[in-house]
C-alpha cells in the first residue's frame, strides 16, 4: 500500500529536494511531487491529492511554519500529516512545530534510516501503512 | 629615519605633527559615529565579526566533510565494481571451458550470490553520496547569514559616508534593499551547539523533547 501514497516535498533547495525524493522512492514511495516554498506548495495541496507532507521551515515567500498553519486551518488539508525537516534546532522551534500540528520532526544534517522511521511512523499510526 | 622627501603625502608632517592628526580624525570619526547613533551599531559589527568568522569556519568543515565522504564511498564502490568485472570475466571463462561443470560445482551461483552482495553495497555507497550533498543546503543557509552580515555592514558604511560627506559633494544614496529586510527570523543550521542549552545537538534529542511533551 505505501507505494501508492502520494507526497509532497518542500524546500528551497532543489538539491535537498532530490535527496528526500530519491529516498522516499528507495523506501517504496514512489508517487510524489515538489515545491520550492509554502506558497507553491499551499497551490499544488490544493489543486491535488497527497496523503503526507515533508517540509523544510526556513524558506522565502512562505515559510514551513506558515506553510504548516494554512494546512491545519484548512477543513481539506487539515487531515494531511506535515513532518517538518529542517536545520532549525532551537527547541522552541521544534516545540512551536509540535503544538502547531507537526506530525514531526527531523533535523538536517539526517540519515536515511531516520527519515524512513519518521515517516513509516507517522504513516502507521494514521492507519496509511 | 623619516624621511620627508619619499613619502610626498606627508612631506610637510613631522611624526608629531602625523600623530596629532590621527587623533583628530578619530575624534571625527567618534563624534561623528555618535551623532549618528552608530557607535552601539558599531559594537554590533565587532561582535558579528567572530560570528561570521564561526560561520566561514562551519562551511569549510562541512563541505571538507562532505567531499572526504564522497572521495571515499567512490574509491569503496569502485572497488566492488573492479571485483565484478573480475569475478564476471573469470566466470565467462569457466563457463566456456566447462558449462555443465561451472554450474554443478557451484560456481555460477557463487557468482550470482557475489553479485548481489556487491550491487547492494554499492547502492548504500550511492545512497551515501547522495546524502553528502546535503551540505549545499546547509552552506547555502550559512552563507546567506554571512552576506546579510556584511551587506548590513556596508548599509551602515554607505550611510556614514552620505551623512558625513562634504556639503558640496554628491552622493547618491543606496537603492538596494536594506540589509536589515533580508535578515531571516530563523536561525538556521546551529553552527556552534556545544555549550548552547537553547538547542538540539542531533535527531535523539529532538525525539526526547517531543516524548517529554508527550508528542
Amino acid at each position: 500500500m505505501a507505494n501508492e501514497l502520494r507526497f509532497l516535498v518542500v524546500d528551497d533547495f532543489s538539491t535537498m529536494r532530490r535527496i528526500v525524493r530519491n529516498l522516499l522512492k528507495e523506501s517504496g514511495y514512489t508517487e510524489g511531487d515538489e515545491a520550492e516554498d509554502g506558497v507553491v506548495a499551499l497551490q499544488k495541496l490544493r489543486n491535488s491529492n497527497f496523503d503526507f507532507v515533508v517540509s523544510d521551515i526556513n524558506m522565502p515567500n512562505m515559510n514551513g511554519f506558515q506553510l504548516l498553519s494554512e494546512i491545519k486551518k484548512d477543513e481539506k488539508l487539515k487531515h494531511i500529516p506535515v513532518l517538518m525537516v529542517t536545520a532549525e534546532a532551537r527547541k522552541e522551534d521544534i516545540v512551536l512545530a509540535a503544538q502547531s500540528g507537526a506530525a514531526g520532526y527531523i533535523v538536517k544534517p539526517f540519515t536515511k534510516a531516520t527519515l524512513e522511521d519518521k515517516v513509516s511512523l507517522i504513516l502507521t499510526k494514521l492507519g496509511l501503512k | 629615519m623619516h624621511s620627508t622627501t619619499t613619502h610626498p603625502g606627508a612631506s610637510s608632517l613631522l611624526p608629531a605633527d602625523i600623530h596629532q592628526s590621527i587623533g583628530v580624525l578619530t575624534r571625527q570619526l567618534h563624534d561623528a559615529l555618535n551623532g549618528l547613533g552608530l557607535t552601539d551599531k558599531v559594537k554590533g559589527w565587532a561582535g558579528e565579526i567572530p560570528d561570521a568568522k564561526s560561520r566561514l569556519s562551519y562551511i569549510a568543515r562541512l563541505t571538507g566533510e562532505a567531499a572526504e565522504k564522497v572521495l571515499n564511498r567512490v574509491d569503496m564502490a569502485k572497488a566492488q565494481h573492479d571485483h565484478i568485472a573480475a569475478e564476471t570475466r573469470r566466470i565467462g571463462t569457466l563457463i566456456v571451458k566447462d558449462p555443465v561443470g561451472a554450474v554443478a560445482k557451484g560456481h555460477v551461483m557463487n557468482f550470482l550470490t557475489d553479485v548481489e552482495q556487491s550491487t547492494q553495497q554499492i547502492d548504500q555507497h550511492l545512497t551515501e553520496i547522495m546524502m553528502a550533498q546535503d551540505f549545499h543546503d546547509l552552506t547555502g543557509q550559512v552563507i546567506a547569514k554571512v552576506v546579510t552580515l556584511v551587506a548590513n555592514v556596508e548599509e551602515q558604511l554607505v550611510q556614514l559616508l552620505i551623512q558625513t560627506a562634504p556639503a558640496d559633494a554628491v552622493v547618491k544614496a543606496p537603492t538596494h534593499v536594506a540589509a536589515t529586510e533580508l535578515k531571516p527570523v530563523l536561525e538556521g543550521p546551529v553552527v556552534c551547539p556545544e555549550g548552547n542549552p537553547d538547542v538540539v545537538k542531533g535527531q535523539s534529542e529532538v525525539d526526547d523533547l517531543l516524548a517529554s511533551l508527550g508528542f
